[in-house]
């Protein structure tokens, strides 16, 4: 019943000076300056071209973007609850299946994407995104990862660190760390449980070119696939508007983030350091961590130790010893 | 031919979603409503009809879904029942607000606590100010033909409105009726295909559902009240078509059965209205001058009609299947409205209501002898005593 409906093969790209002059994602939004999520909507625009339906669930993307009248995307673009973003681009998909073979539309099948927050991806949207995937719905889930509910007055989120200091997650006496749990691991969830995905990659705004080739990667597959992009927030992480990439730059250079492509049980690791920093250099950077003692650094480094060692890369930092008792 | 068969309300629903030719089907299991998706499934299976059928992972979904379907461009159906319904609640004013004429099937049931599968319209009801069409039928008959009708007036261009095609839960959903099967070419005349003015196409770009401005809001909320308030011509239109087509005698909101002369009269709609003719032929023939008003839609509710409809009578019983904890009626819902239409006329019926059929009981012949009875005390006294009577739980009026 169902017939192959995508055989595009868009190519990747060499160099930065081969990225695409066209933007599908142009000025007319209120984002903050220095704006992660924002950097990477425009590069991912980018990456789709012109035969693309973004999918866009309340959050950053939607409430500083989609403003009446003037709306950035010169693409479709539809609002999604920050609840179903997974569910909206289902229907999408499983429409154009059924029009393009009943001779309604013409040409190929669009590229879906959906641009959802880690609250709209892990947290309230995670049963819509993991239905999507399950399903084998022919379309791209993006999780523009800023690590919090950041429109709302910079909340706690599920992929938000340990340690940091969010609205929900104040430091006080009782609790000195602010927040005390280690956050989820949105790739992971999806590679762990939906045999219809076939690939999966992390992908951070330091690296466009390596963004806009992953994110057209995912696009020929036939069949859903998810993109973790790494989007540092300014305003909620508490850093100098001038520091995105420089901030996104050292995550990967400290292991707070992992670059890497899961192909069909394949993985591939890039922008790997000889010798990763400390999770210090990266923590001191932002007044949300502003707060925490070297406890609460160690327990970081240990987290991001084991998260390493997962993944088998050997970790050349050793974690060092809490100098304090919590 | 047409033909004649013995179908469910659940099988009827799905027949009528095939020749609406539906293309995209989002479902999740809850009963009763759940036999129409079973009906739809095994029709997708064996290729009798063209369509996409996802397996939503709960209603919000199964909303989310037909929602992008259907703002891409493809004629969507969906349903549930009681929990379910409400489950979804978040959706239904996004849709009716990005004006997405939409299907959504619910046989009713009642919510929560506790468990009970049996039939109730509180469910639904809970929905009815979102900008949805919404209706009750009788019989299965009824779900065939407001499946189509619904469809035609929510897509039509001057509505744009999803559309709650409702039935009672087992009462319609489960026992079968007589209903008749037109032919494609029929439903194809009456029903044009689906044609969304702004549908999400990579060759016409579009936003759907951005951000506005305070001072924007009012202005969207009107216009979906427009529609709202633009219904009721083009449900009469889609209806006269309907009759013409299919050879039908339906009437658009109120339908009036042994009124003529009545000086009292039941309001009421859905399953137990097949239950109150019944009651009112008897009490006919024991020289009660009673009828009855069958309610057709809710929304958009059809004020002037039942303002004439029932200002020839003395006395109207509002026959409530749901529930309105708190109001001003201090019973269901349909008395609210009933009342709001009566206010302008200068000579009023007295309105009092029964609370009947809640949690999926039935109600017996001698339940509505038992309103006929307080409503004959009130003419004969001339004022209601109560605005509500719990039927089979309260002492003798």
């Amino acid at each position: 019943m169902t017939v192959a409906v995508k055989t595009q093969n868009l190519p990747p790209i060499k160099l930065i000076r081969n990225v695409p002059k066209e933007e599908y994602y142009v000025p007319g939004h209120r984002t903050c300056a220095g704006c992660g999520p924002a950097l990477q909507y425009k590069l991912v625009a980018k990456a789709a071209g012109p035969n693309t339906i973004f999918v866009g669930p309340t959050g950053c993307m939607y409430v500083a973007n989609a403003s009446y009248l003037c709306t950035p995307y010169t693409v479709p673009w539809m609002h999604a609850q920050i609840t179903n973003g997974g569910a909206i681009a289902s229907g999408i998909e499983a429409a154009y299946k059924v029009l393009l073979r009943k001779g309604k539309r013409t040409g190929e099948l669009p590229n879906i994407i959906v641009m959802a927050g880690d609250g709209g991806t892990v947290d309230i949207g995670l049963q819509a995104m993991s239905a999507m995937m399950y399903r084998a719905h022919d379309a791209l889930f993006i999780c523009y990862d800023n690590e919090a509910y950041t429109n709302t007055g910079i909340q706690t989120s599920p992929t938000t660190p340990y340690g940091a200091n969010t609205t929900f997650t104040p430091p006080g006496s009782a609790i000195p760390e602010g927040k005390t749990l280690f956050p989820k691991d949105p790739p992971q969830l999806v590679i762990g449980g939906h045999p219809a995905v076939k690939y999966v990659a992390t992908a951070s705004v330091a690296y466009p070119v390596d963004l806009i080739n992953k994110v057209r990667k995912a696009l020929n597959v036939q069949g859903p696939t998810f993109l973790h992009i790494h989007c540092p927030c300014p305003k909620g992480w508490k850093f100098d508007e001038a520091k995105t990439i420089e901030i996104a730059r050292l995550a990967i250079e400290t292991g707070m983030w992992n670059m890497y492509e899961w192909e069909e049980g394949v993985y591939r690791y890039q922008f790997r350091p000889k010798k990763y920093k400390p999770v210090r250099e990266y923590m001191k950077l932002q007044g949300r961590f502003a707060h925490l003692t070297e406890a609460h650094i160690a327990k970081q480094q240990a987290f991001v130790d084991a998260k390493l060692k997962l993944h088998g890369i050997p970790v050349e930092v050793p974690a060092p010893a809490p100098r304090t008792q919590q | 031919m047409a033909r004649e068969m013995v179908l469910s309300g659940c099988a009827a629903a799905a027949q009528a979603a095939k020749m609406a030719q539906v293309e995209v089907i989002c479902s999740y299991p809850i009963r009763p409503y759940s036999a129409i998706m079973m009906e739809l499934a095994k029709m997708v299976a064996n290729g009798e009809l063209d369509a996409e059928f996802v397996h939503g992972e709960g209603e919000h979904a199964q909303l989310s879904v037909v929602l992008g379907a259907a703002a891409a461009g493809a004629r969507a159906l969906t349903g549930s029942s009681g929990v379910g319904v409400t489950y979804a609640f978040e959706t239904y004013s996004p849709i009716a607000g990005g004006r997405i004429p939409l299907q959504m099937m619910i046989a009713d049931r009642a919510l929560d606590p506790p468990g009970d599968f049996g039939s109730e319209h509180t469910d639904a009801m809970s929905c009815r100010d979102q900008g949805w069409l919404m209706g009750w039928a009788e019989t299965p008959q009824e779900i065939f033909d407001n499946c189509l009708i619904n469809y035609r007036v929510g897509e039509d261009h001057r509505v744009l409105l999803p559309q709650f095609v409702c039935q009672d839960g087992y009462f319609v959903s489960h026992i079968p009726g007589k209903v008749v099967l037109p032919e494609q070419s029929q439903v194809d005349e009456f029903l044009p295909p689906y044609d969304l003015p702004h549908p999400l196409d990579p060759k016409r770009p579009v936003s759907h559902g951005p951000q506005i401005r305070p001072d924007q809001g009012t202005v969207m909320d009107m216009q979906r009240a427009q529609a709202m308030l633009d219904a009721p011509a083009v449900i009469k239109e889609a209806i006269d078509d309907y009759n013409r087509i299919f050879g039908r005698d339906i009437s658009p909101f109120l339908e009036e059965y042994m009124t003529e002369d009545a000086e009292m009269a039941f309001f009421i709609m859905g399953a137990h209205t097949m239950t109150a003719r019944h009651a009112v032929r008897h009490l006919r023939g024991q020289g009660v001058k009673i009828g009855l008003v069958k309610l057709r839609f809710v929304r958009p509710w059809p004020t002037q009609e039942i303002a004439e409809a029932l200002s020839k009578f003395k006395a109207v019983g509002v026959v409530e299947t749901s529930t309105s904890y708190g109001g001003a009626m201090q019973g269901g819902n349909l008395l609210h409205e009933v009342r709001a239409s009566l206010y302008e006329l200068a000579q009023r019926p007295l309105t009092t209501s029964f609370m009947a059929g809640l949690g999926g009981e039935m109600v017996p012949l001698k339940e509505f002898y038992y309103m006929a009875d307080i409503l004959s005390k009130a003419v004969k006294a001339g004022k209601t005593k109560k605005h509500v009577y719990w039927v089979g739980f309260e002492a003798e009026d």
